[in-house]
């Protein structure tokens, strides 16, 4: 049974441990930035930034809300960038977890095309081709650890457990929160191993919040095709 | 904190005010939302909207600098429609108390105030204090109403001083709507209900003011009247910043206390009985437990630890030896940057702290620093204020300041410990080794009083006190935290019979009940009497079982003072019979047993009880003489909502901030508090209404980075963050000051200008005051020339203001006039 | 096996497989690996409280036994009471505080008039400082004031900090101050 994450952005007061823990656990070198006007930042998920909080300002119904979205990669159940890869080698997902994970093979991949496959523009890549995102830290996850963001937050915005266990919590706090938040939803919960809860609108949280339905119904014609013959293709493999 | 970080998970609103909680306490957030969870609801009272209003159930903004008005206006509220507890209010406030004839309150000013002589010092004024004193009676008590009804009772009195906070003058005053300030009132005063619990959770947004003490007055005159001292989900809770500044402060790194909160002698008290007799408050009321009846047992005990066996009888435990400051004068932070500006201070220890960017006003501290003959400064990083010769405008040539900078460890690579907020003392453990040739604060502090010490073996003025200090803190040569850690816990010094049971020469303390004035016990802070005993050292555990009550006191996980009460004042939790005025999240219960009506035998559960009296009364209501008020370290056991201590009025009253945007105080003929501290150097300045400074400042915190950031602006991942200083300012003054978002703008007050990125938000709004547009900006304190590298960005100190509060001369950094100019 | 969250830690990282690892967000093995090991397997494993604000967080400090012995990794304490784990951007980089190339590592000073800071030993540093507080403090002693009280103090040195300290550091600081007769003791509480 696959791992999920389920990202309830109700509870976020973006202290943004969980930014820093990726980056603590991982080794990864900090951005250069400057202040844009803006607490967010870096203002975009890099090769050495894997969780970005996103924050927004935004009047909605006269009332001033500031919306805080710890971005990462969705760990889709049926994943665009895996399959357009088509190099196992290089795109592979972990069986036990549902980690999609990419190694240094990524490389020798077409970057642009993975990172334009992706339905919520997760992947960044290295100056020389290689391409990352988050690991679900894989290697805590299979020590029994929760991933290093998990860990740190504080107030219950980042889960991590077994995916029925996540959609029935995601569904237990989208309950709550309805009665105060009407709009409130569960964003592709279908298709990812990371279930946001938002109350407004995805697209004021960030543009590539939601999958979009042309792509989530099509993100290429080669991933369409590919999708079409699957079950064939699992015939095969048997 | 009267209560702790867990307990905030049992309240039922939590007022947010004065601190951003989100952001510079994030983990509290744990709990607050926990508490929301379970239906609390979060309150967020800020000039602008935070990262803690962004998750509030309501937010609403002041203009800095009049939160007493706001908070007046909710005495007003909680009397006018009779929500408070009246029960509570009665019984353990001094509400009831006949306030003297001499008392008075007209324009603005209490009776018997004179105005200050600028040549006398910074203060504006003083009262003298007598005339606010209580009416006794012949057993020298004082007089209550416990009605409630005498027209010179302190709640008639209270009633009288706040019914002229009306919503319509608070609102000119603080710029928030009469709807809001309405909302925030009647939500924060159903918390007076029995059974219901409010808390506030505030920090510099409140101290940092000329008012600052007033304001937290206010604010616990509210939780007295609404029963929410003592109680689990309330109280008065101050946010301390520093992993340790409770614990430091604590142990008095302060000129006017000595460890435990004792007081510093001053030049008239020649002698330690002088000294015990002035320090020691005397009550007749049988009822009032009067804690600090108890003080020559631990000056005494404190004098033993300083000196050990040179410390005896005959030379009063040495008492003459410590130093003695001159009656009426203050010695506070503003007053020695002061005096080191006027070449008064010749030496100087800057250990583990930045004064060049923490310093309201820094470009005085500056300045000052280029008058010492020698500094010290111990830090991790190197900082602005060790290598203030090289900084911006100063020329190297000319400083003859000698400089030392000391490696100091980080924390994770020696043993000691620390105090949280919630007065909880844990542990800590060495990982790595010091890196380099850094050390342990411990092992420099040790090896210098070594080398000092040597020094005065030979000769040296006044050297007893230096060679007669105990100093055998080292194991083989090295600082040895848990020999300190013992002594300040304390030890019996001979043995000693104390109800029955003989306690060794040489052992530990148990707790500060058996403290002694013969010098027959040493104790280095009587407060932490019980945190390293003969059963170990307490804070260093680990144990994560709940109390009986279940709300969350861990009571054996670390230590906390006094005697591990997780709850102080847990005495106000219970009636008068002793039981819960909340049964589900009760914090203390007596369960003695009963007969014929009365209470037979004494057991209290839940936490540890404030004293461990039988209640206030039977079960069949009768008065018991054996009790004692809950308030145990006032003097009269009372809570105070009269405050007859304070140098600024026994009641908070409104002033504006030194600095402030209108030519009056709409409530009274006193714009400026009058015994506010003003300093008047070449480099103090200030500026009043006036048109080349028209926003209103303030200055705060970020999650990402901590005080002046010389312990985060080294490090990358957090720069990545909050890379550069800014001001944020509202889409409006942006507007009119033709300024883009994320353009560089300057920021000028008339201390000086620093540089700063353009935030341009909607979380800043103008203010409506009196009928004028307001506006208002903020600037964080974090930044510094040292780091990052570029040498762009500045400390927000170098604008703040030379004025602070006349209680503890902490300074009106946030409040202050500016301007914005484009670059 | 009834275990906590800590010891949990570490006897799940003694069963996985012990494979070479990176903890970067790919995987730099050519095989696929799924059972990978903890960086913090081989480390020594010390409890700590955060040095930021005092909310007085737990945490876990990972030192390397081989090697420098220098800090691996540090993170939220599951077992402490207050935050459980949890740690905020700050707490989170400890780690980068500890093992930070900017730090000072060896005594500085810095001459009258000189424009540069210089490296020296710790004895002479120590040892000049003292030197330096008997003279100004014995130089300007006050034993008694302009009244002619007893005041048997310095008022020609001063102090500031620290809450960075801890307790008993403060309070043997405290005591050497006060010792010397100093009377301008003041730190982070007063601003």
């Amino acid at each position: 049974m696959a791992k999920a994450f389920f990202i309830d952005t109700t509870l976020c007061t973006a202290c943004r441990g969980c930014q820093v823990a990726c980056k603590q656990w991982h080794d990864l070198p900090a951005e250069i930035t400057t202040n844009r006007g803006t607490f967010q930042n870096p203002a975009d998920l890099t090769f050495s930034t894997y969780k970005l909080v996103r924050m927004t300002e935004e009047v909605i119904d006269k009332k001033l809300t500031w919306l805080f979205f710890p971005d990462q990669c969705r760990h889709c159940i049926e994943a665009p960038c895996l399959e357009t890869a088509e190099n196992s080698d290089a795109i592979y997902r972990d069986e036990d977890t549902g980690a999609i994970l990419y190694t240094i093979k990524t490389k020798e991949l077409d970057a642009e095309s993975i990172i334009s496959s992706c339905p919520y523009n997760i992947p960044r890549k290295a100056e020389d081709g290689t391409i990352s995102k988050c690991d679900m830290c894989n290697d805590r996850v299979h020590n029994g650890l929760k991933p290093a963001c998990v860990a740190t937050c504080p107030t219950g915005t980042m889960n991590f457990g077994e995916r029925e266990e996540m959609l029935a919590l995601g569904e237990k706090r989208l309950a709550e929160v309805k009665e105060k938040f009407p709009n409130a939803s569960l964003l592709d919960t279908d298709e990812v191993n990371v279930i946001y809860l938002v109350t407004h609108d995805s697209r004021l949280y960030h543009e590539y919040a939601m999958a979009p339905q042309s792509r989530k119904s099509g993100i290429s014609r080669k991933v369409a095709l590919r999708k079409m013959m699957k079950p064939f293709a699992s015939l095969m493999r048997v | 904190m009267t209560n702790h970080w867990i307990d905030l998970k049992n309240s039922d609103c939590i007022l947010i005010m004065g601190s951003n909680a989100a952001e510079n306490h994030p983990i509290s957030f744990k709990y607050v939302t926990q508490a929301m969870q379970n239906g609390a609801k979060l309150i967020s009272v800020d000039p602008r909207f935070t990262r803690t209003s962004a998750r509030a159930d309501f937010y609403t903004a002041l203009r800095s600098g009049t939160d007493i008005a706001f908070l007046g206006g909710m005495i007003n509220y909680i009397l006018k429609n009779n929500l408070y507890n009246k029960e509570y209010t009665a019984a353990y406030t001094n509400a009831p108390f006949i306030v003297g004839k001499s008392y008075g309150f007209k324009d603005g000013l209490f009776s018997g105030y004179t105005k200050g002589k600028p040549e006398a010092g910074p203060s504006l004024g003083g009262y003298d204090k007598s005339q606010w004193a209580f009416e006794m009676d012949e057993n020298k008590v004082p007089m209550m109403d416990r009605s409630l009804e005498n027209e010179r009772c302190v709640f008639q009195l209270l009633k009288k001083h706040y019914s002229r906070y009306t919503p319509d003058m608070v609102s000119k005053i603080t710029g928030t709507s009469e709807a809001d300030l309405i909302n925030v009132y009647k939500t924060f005063a159903e918390t007076g209900a029995k059974g219901k619990a409010g808390t506030i959770m505030y920090a510099m947004g409140w101290t940092q003011h000329t008012v600052g003490t007033q304001i937290i007055r206010t604010m616990a005159i509210v939780q007295l009247l609404l029963g929410n001292m003592g109680i689990a989900g309330g109280g008065v809770n101050a946010l301390r910043g520093e992993s340790n500044v409770q614990g430091s402060t604590d142990h008095c790194l302060l000129w006017h206390i000595w460890p435990g909160y004792l007081k510093t002698p001053s030049a008239s008290k020649d002698s330690l009985s002088v000294y015990n007799a002035s320090a020691t408050p005397k009550s007749y009321d049988s009822l009032s437990a009067n804690w600090w009846q108890n003080y020559p047992k631990y000056s005494v005990s404190l004098l033993k630890s300083f000196f050990g066996e040179q410390a005896t009888q005959a030379n009063d435990f040495g008492y003459n030896w410590l130093p003695k400051v001159d009656d009426g004068k203050a010695y506070s932070w503003f007053d020695l940057f002061d005096k080191m500006f006027d070449e008064k201070i010749k030496g100087f220890f800057a250990w583990g702290q930045n004064p060049a960017c923490s310093g309201s006003n820094a470009g005085k501290i500056r300045k000052a620093l280029e008058k010492l003959e020698w500094m010290v400064n111990v830090n991790l990083f190197d900082n602005e204020t060790g290598s203030f010769w090289q900084g911006p405008g100063v020329d190297p040539t000319k400083v003859k300041t000698e400089v030392f900078m000391l490696p100091a460890s980080v924390s994770v690579e020696k043993e000691g410990s620390i105090t949280n907020s919630g007065r909880w003392m844990q542990w800590r453990y060495q990982g790595p080794k010091p890196m380099g040739d850094s050390r342990p604060d411990g092992d420099i502090i040790l090896e210098l009083g070594h080398k000092i010490k040597e020094l005065y073996h030979k000769d040296g003025v006044l050297a007893e006190p230096i060679l007669n200090l105990k100093w055998d803190y080292d194991t083989n040569g090295a600082y040895d935290p848990h020999k300190v850690a013992k002594e300040i816990n304390g030890y019996f010094l001979k043995d000693i019979t104390i109800k029955d049971k003989l306690y060794k020469k040489g052992t530990l303390v148990p707790s500060f009940a058996f403290l002694q004035a013969d010098g027959s016990t040493s104790s280095g802070n009587w407060l932490y009497c019980n945190s390293y005993t003969e059963k170990g050292n307490m804070s260093a555990r680990r144990s994560d079982k709940d109390a009986v009550n279940n709300i969350g006191l861990y009571p054996e996980f670390a230590w906390c003072w006094p005697v591990n009460r997780r709850i102080i004042y847990n005495r106000a939790s219970v009636d008068p019979k002793g039981q819960p005025w909340d049964k589900d999240q009760w914090v203390i219960k007596f369960e003695g047993e009963q007969k014929d009506g009365k209470w037979v035998s004494n057991k209290w559960t839940g936490d540890v009880p404030d004293g461990g009296w039988y209640p206030l009364e039977n079960p069949d209501g009768s008065k018991r003489e054996d009790s004692k008020y809950p308030f145990i370290m006032r003097k009269h056991g009372h809570g105070q909502i009269f405050g007859p201590g304070r140098a600024d009025g026994p009641f908070p009253e409104h002033y504006e901030p030194l600095e402030c945007p209108v030519e009056k105080n709409f409530l009274n003929p006193q714009r400026v508090n009058p015994t506010a501290v003003v300093y008047s150097s070449s480099e103090d300045s200030h500026a009043t209404c006036d048109p080349r400074f028209p926003f209103v400042g303030t200055t705060y915190r970020v999650s990402e980075h901590w005080q002046t950031g010389l312990m985060t602006r080294p490090q990358p991942w957090l720069m990545e963050l909050q890379p550069q200083m800014f001001v944020e300012m509202s889409e409006e003054l942006a507007k009119l000051k033709g300024i883009k978002n994320g353009e560089r703008v300057k920021v000028t007050s008339a201390r000086a200008s620093v540089e700063c990125t353009a935030v341009v938000t909607k979380r800043f709004k103008p203010f409506n005051i009196g009928g004028n547009l307001v506006h208002q900006v903020g600037v964080p304190w974090h930044f510094g020339w040292r780091w990052p590298s570029t040498g762009a960005e500045e400390s927000a100190n170098l604008l703040t203001p030379p004025a602070g509060d006349p209680n503890t001369r902490i300074p009106e950094t946030k409040a202050f006039m500016v301007n914005v100019i484009k670059l | 096996m009834n275990l906590n969250r800590r010891e949990f830690i570490q006897v799940s990282g003694a069963t996985a497989a012990g494979l070479a690892v990176s903890t970067l967000g790919f995987d730099l093995k050519p095989v696929k690996s799924h059972a990978q090991m903890l960086k913090t397997k081989y480390a020594k494993e010390t409890t700590t409280i955060c040095c930021y604000c005092a909310v007085g967080c737990g945490a876990i400090v990972h030192t390397s036994k081989r090697g420098d012995g220098r800090v691996i990794n540090i993170e939220g304490d599951p077992d402490h009471v207050i935050n459980r784990g949890a740690l905020c951007s700050k707490g989170a980089s400890i780690k980068q505080l500890t093992e930070n190339e900017n730090r000072l590592t060896r005594p500085m000073y810095r001459a009258p008039y000189s424009t540069k800071w210089e490296e020296v030993s710790w004895d002479w540093a120590l040892e000049k400082i003292a030197e330096r507080v008997k003279k100004t403090r014995d130089d300007g002693f006050e034993k008694t004031n302009s009244k002619g009280q007893v005041v048997n103090r310095t008022t020609s040195i001063a102090s500031v900090g620290s809450a960075a300290m801890d307790n008993e550091e403060c309070w043997i600081y405290q005591a050497l101050l006060r010792s010397l007769g100093l009377v301008y003791i003041e730190h982070q509480a007063r601003i």
